[in-house]
């Protein structure tokens, strides 16, 4: 009986190891799941210019976004952008010292979509009143060439006034400014 | 003998007692006529009437000014040609020929908000943190585009009691600031 017993127990103890080097195993046959890249992503370019300016871009006619929103978004943006580093300048709207930069590359915020939300239902229910603002950033050169195009979406979820989704969105842009420069 | 000893005995305690209460009663009193009247009088400080001057302490400056520290607290004044904000250590003007448009807008602030405030609501058992979430205070937001020397555009924000932002504001249209007509969003649940 004692032997019987002992044997199950080695049995059991055998199982556990066995399923272990099984998922190792197949881990393993998943290369992309360990970091190895598959086929290499196309990489685009890195574009270079010693100066930026941010433009303002005002919202399509049926999207309404107040004031306070709009003014923090871009005062976030011009933060941001001095924090990279990646400039030697960053000019605002309508600076006109911006004009005698060869190099100019003019960045443009375009809304596309706003929800206000509301930072008491946030902390009453932890799941609704979000605030969300969604903007096109478009890097352009001093013609108007489009050089580059990405959509990015400011959050605020669970704690934090409304404008902290300006300062969410600022960070992303600061984050694809990283990796476009 | 026992009798008129104890009796005497109870009189002055309470003939103590009644000038206590009267002295402690009047003293209340006299304690909330000097803070009702100190408040008129601070009001009265801050807002002089019909004069150039308005002086508006604890104004949360959120974004937009340089050299001022997003979310300072300091002293917004109506000055005769524009604003000045006021912290302790830094001072920053706008003229009012520099400015491009004036928004007021009515918003709602947590009464306890701020990394301290959400741990502390955090730390109350049973949820009870969202309680304390539905307390809020309604403020007024004052929102000042203006240009650099160099034509920059810039924009800041300053939170207030309300009512102060619409006053400032008027002030500063009677000052010559430039003011467009806005399209206001659909009036929405007060957002904090």
């Amino acid at each position: 009986m004692k032997l019987l017993a002992r044997a199950v127990f080695l049995s059991n103890f055998s199982v556990v190891p066995s399923a272990v080097l099984l998922m190792v195993a197949s881990l393993l046959a998943q290369p992309s799941l360990l970091g190895k890249p598959g086929p290499a992503p196309q990489q685009t370019p890195k574009l270079t210019a010693s100066a930026i300016q941010l433009e303002r871009s005002d919202p399509p006619e049926d999207l309404l976004i107040p004031e306070d929103t709009r003014v923090a978004t871009y005062e976030n943006v011009i933060l941001q952008l001095t924090k990279t580093k990646k400039f030697q300048h960053v000019y605002r709207s309508g600076d006109r010292t911006a004009a005698s930069v060869p190099d100019l590359v003019v960045l443009r915020l375009i809304p596309e979509a706003f929800k206000a939300g509301s930072q008491k239902q946030r902390e009453v229910t932890t799941v609704t009143g979000a605030t969300s603002i969604k903007v096109k950033i478009q890097f352009t050169s001093k013609d108007g060439k489009v050089l580059r195009e990405k959509t990015v979406e400011g959050k605020v979820r669970f704690y934090g006034e409304n404008l902290r989704a300006t300062y969410d969105l600022a960070k992303k842009v600061a984050a694809v400014v990283n990796e476009t420069f | 003998m026992r009798t008129r000893s104890a009796q005497g005995n109870r009189g002055v305690p309470s003939k103590q007692r009644k000038i206590v209460r009267r002295s402690l009663q009047l003293a209340a009193i006299v304690l909330v006529f000097v803070a009702t009247a100190g408040s008129a009088f601070s009001q009265q400080l801050a807002t002089p009437q019909g004069s150039q001057s308005t002086s508006i302490p604890h104004v949360k400056c959120v974004i937009g000014l340089e050299n001022i520290k997003a979310n300072a607290k300091g002293t917004l004044s109506l000055l005769p040609n524009g604003l000045e904000f006021a912290t302790g250590k830094n001072k920053v003007d706008i003229s009012t020929a520099s400015m491009q448009d004036i928004f007021t807008g009515q918003e709602s602030r947590q009464d306890v908000s701020g990394p301290a405030g959400t741990v502390a609501k955090a730390g109350i058992p049973y949820g009870g943190g969202r309680i304390v979430s539905l307390f809020s205070h309604n403020v007024e937001v004052l929102t000042v585009e203006y240009v650099d020397s160099n034509g920059g555009f810039h924009g800041t924000i300053f939170v207030l009691s309300p009512g102060k932002a619409t006053v400032l504001k008027n002030q500063l249209v009677a000052q010559g600031a430039k003011v467009t007509n806005h399209v206001q969003p659909p009036a929405q649940e007060q957002k904090p």
